[in-house]
Formats: structure tokens, C-alpha cells, sequence
């Protein structure tokens, strides 16, 4: 027996560790006395030797005890560096890749789909913005510096593409945009802003009836803020339009309602609209509601949404500050669906 | 000493009664389980049985040519750990 326990020498405690020596051994001699009722109910009983009537088996399915290899026999990584050949393409895949490669292979599976989508989407909008190129004659002198970022623009786009974060405004734009439905999502960065060069001079007309449109001096996009975006000046939108649309470009939306009179019953349906597309401008239009020079037309701007067809998209960006208590007014929201087929 | 076994009567009342044996015996029973000391001593019941023969082996039998065995297979860990958890018992509860 073990005396190295022992605290302290002494006749007590000498007792005391005898004393716990002996019931330690009453405890054990207690496990192994109801061991052995066990094993001799269970010789009595029959069922003792049970797990071991099959000789065969037993040598068969004995504990294996040898380095790399489990207590069945198996080897671990046995197939890791295995390739398979795909039935598919016939290509050489290494065994952990196979399953992800059968997925994608034979279009089977979630991501499959979704990367086949992505795909698609590229390849429309490679074709359309090549065919976009020549419409944009202005501004291929700038090409050079443009360029890059239109290849960057559209990674980015690609990567928004069937992700959940499609930006919102988009399902409000498709009546809008009417023609342009199917590339003109695929353009629209919500993160980044657009770059002009690529849409065609509708589009551009009709992005900037919606949005600031300011280009950015570093990225070169534009910005896809309201027209009462904070970062730009009333000036800045209006050079833009400028640049962009040739000198017949509509005078920038202004916060005062004197602007041309004329103009503000047909556009006043899709300005509202547009007004409520945008999902950022909510606090603008209780600031804009308090002027009351937006109030007077209110009433009046529930106009038919099908007049002017052609004129209205260039129109549209005239009145677009005016009537900025369009928040709380709901009814023109086929306004700007009309509008935007025609421009 | 009738002293001493006084005392140690005692403490194994006291033991008893507040239930402290029999959480030691289940502690060393799980130890014992887990460290395979009973599949250890089973193989050696076998061994008497096929000696005595299935049919005649007696409880008696067992017991005799097993319990030695067992008191010296219990691993050195499971006995420290019990030794100290009956010493804690004493000194917490014991009136010396």
C-alpha cells in the first residue's frame, strides 16, 4: 500500500489512513464480488458464452491493431488522392472534388443553376453593351479611361446577380424600363453606380430622370442617389445631363417650383412615381410636402399617364424636385410605368 | 481496540446514512467499467469456468479465484482518486 498520502505522522492519523485503506477495500471486494454474481447468473442462466458460438466470425471480424489502418481494417485516406473520371466530360477529377464536379458537370444540384444564370447574364450583357458602343460615338474618346472600369463594373454586377441583395428598386423599374428589363438589372449596381458609357442614351435618359447622375470623379460611375442627393450640387446634375444628353438635355429638377408651367401636369404622375421608386428618399418628402408651392400640385398630377410619349422621358426630369410630397401620394405609381416604355 | 472500532463503526454508519457509500461504489464501478478492469476480470471468469467445466462452477468458485485478482488490477489512478474522495469524507464529517 501507498504511504506517500499521508498528510502528517502521527498514531491518529495512521488510524485514520488504515481506516481508509479498509473501507477502499470493502468497496472494491464489494465490485468484484457483484461481478462474480453476475458471470455466475449469467453460466447459469446460458447466456454467457453467447458472443462467442461462431468461431468463423469471430477471426473474421476481430479487432485489427496495426499503424494507418482503423480497428475494422479500413485505411483512413484511402481515396484521397484517387481521381475519378467523369462520366460526364471525361475529365480526370480527384476523388473530394468529384461530387462538386458532378453538380456542376451535369447542372444538377442549387449552385448549378445560379452559376448557370450568372453565365447567361454576362453573356447578354457583353453583347448588348458591344452593341451599345457605337451608339455612344461622344464618349469614345474617353475610352481609354473608361475602360477599365467597365470590366470591373461588370464583375461587380455579376456577383449581384442571384444573390438575395438584388437591389430592391429593381422590381419597381421593370415597368419602367419596359424594353431594357432584361440587361438593364444586370447593369444596375447598386453598390457602385452605373457607368454611363454603357447604356444607350435612352437609358441614360431615363436613369436621369430617376437618379442624381452625378459622375464621380475617382470611379467615373454615376451616382444612383436621388436628384436631392446630398453629395451633389443641382449644378453638378445639370453639367451631367448636359454632357451626357447634348445641349437639348431638359434643365435640372429644382427645388423652387419656378420652372417651366407648361411642363409640370404630364410629368407630374411619373416624377411622383419616380419619387416613390426610390428607397432612400423617404425623408426627403416630408421636407419637400412642408413647401407649399409642391402642394399646389398635388391634386393635379393625377393625370393621365399616357400622354406625350416621346417628350416625356425628356421632360420627365424637369419637375422631378417639384413635387417631392409624392411620398404620401400612391396613385401615380403607373405613371412612370408609362412613361418609361416610351423613353 | 474497541475504541477504535467504536469509530470505525461510526464512520460506516454515518457513510451509510448519508448516502456517501453508495455514491462511492457507483463512482468506482463506473471507473472500474471504463477502464476495462471488468472486461479484464470476465476473461479471467472464463477461464475458471472452462477449468471447472459450465456446469458445476459455483458462486464460491468465482469468487475465490477472481477476488485477488481484481483487488490487484484496479488501476493506480482509480485508487488515488477514491482514497482522497474517502479521505475528504472523514475529514469533513469524521469527530475525532
Amino acid at each position: 500500500m501507498k504511504m506517500e498520502d499521508m498528510p502528517l505522522s502521527g498514531p491518529d492519523n495512521t488510524r485514520l489512513e488504515a481506516l481508509v485503506h479498509d473501507i477502499y477495500s470493502e468497496l472494491v471486494e464489494d465490485a468484484c464480488l457483484g461481478l462474480c454474481f453476475e458471470v455466475h447468473r449469467a453460466v447459469k442462466q446460458g447466456y454467457f458464452f453467447l458472443d462467442e458460438t461462431d468461431q468463423e466470425s469471430m477471426k473474421e471480424f476481430e479487432i485489427v491493431d496495426q499503424p494507418g489502418v482503423d480497428i475494422f481494417g479500413q485505411v483512413y485516406n484511402q481515396w484521397k488522392n484517387k481521381e475519378c473520371e467523369c462520366p460526364n466530360c471525361k475529365r480526370l477529377i480527384a476523388a473530394s472534388r468529384f461530387a462538386p464536379h458532378l453538380e456542376k458537370c451535369l447542372g444538377m444540384g442549387r449552385n448549378s443553376s445560379r452559376i448557370a444564370n450568372r453565365r447567361l447574364a454576362t453573356n447578354n450583357n457583353m453583347s448588348k453593351s458591344e452593341s451599345d458602343q457605337e451608339d455612344n460615338d461622344d464618349l469614345n474618346d474617353n475610352d481609354w479611361s473608361y475602360g477599365a472600369e467597365k470590366k470591373a463594373k461588370k464583375r461587380k454586377s455579376d456577383k449581384n446577380q442571384n444573390s438575395p441583395r438584388r437591389p430592391k428598386s429593381l422590381k419597381h423599374k421593370n415597368g419602367e424600363l419596359g424594353s431594357s428589363v432584361s440587361s438593364e438589372p444586370y447593369k444596375y449596381n447598386y453598390n457602385t453606380g452605373i457607368s454611363y458609357e454603357t447604356l444607350g442614351p435612352d437609358e441614360v435618359r431615363s436613369l436621369l430622370t430617376t437618379q442624381c447622375g452625378v459622375i464621380s470623379e475617382h470611379t467615373k460611375k454615376m451616382c444612383t442617389r436621388s436628384h436631392r442627393c446630398p453629395q451633389h450640387t443641382d449644378e453638378q446634375r445639370r453639367a451631367v445631363r448636359l454632357f451626357l444628353l447634348g445641349p437639348s438635355a431638359p434643365t435640372l429638377p429644382d427645388a423652387d417650383a419656378v420652372v417651366e408651367s407648361d411642363s409640370f401636369d404630364i410629368p407630374d404622375g411619373q416624377t411622383l412615381m419616380s419619387r416613390l421608386q426610390w428607397e432612400d428618399s423617404p425623408d426627403i418628402s416630408p421636407s419637400d410636402s412642408a413647401s407649399s408651392k409642391a402642394s399646389t400640385n398635388h391634386s393635379d398630377s393625377r393625370r393621365p399617364k399616357k400622354k406625350k410619349r416621346t417628350s416625356l422621358g425628356l421632360n420627365s426630369g424637369v419637375v422631378g424636385g417639384v413635387v417631392g410630397g409624392g411620398g404620401g401620394v400612391v396613385g401615380g405609381g403607373g405613371g412612370g410605368g408609362g412613361g418609361g416604355g416610351g423613353g | 481496540m474497541s475504541k477504535d472500532s467504536q469509530m470505525r463503526a461510526a464512520i460506516n454508519q454515518k457513510l451509510i446514512e448519508m448516502g456517501e457509500r453508495e455514491r462511492l461504489k457507483e463512482l468506482l464501478r463506473a471507473k472500474l467499467v471504463e477502464c476495462g478492469w471488468k472486461d479484464q476480470l470476465k476473461a479471467q471468469c472464463k477461464d475458471v469456468i472452462k477449468e471447472k467445466g459450465l456446469e458445476h462452477v459455483t458462486v464460491e468458485d468465482l469468487v475465490t479465484e477472481v477476488t485477488p485478482k481484481g483487488r490487484a488490477l484496479v488501476p493506480d489512478s482509480v485508487k488515488k482518486e477514491l482514497l482522497q474522495r474517502i479521505r475528504a469524507f472523514l475529514a469533513q464529517h469524521a469527530t475525532l
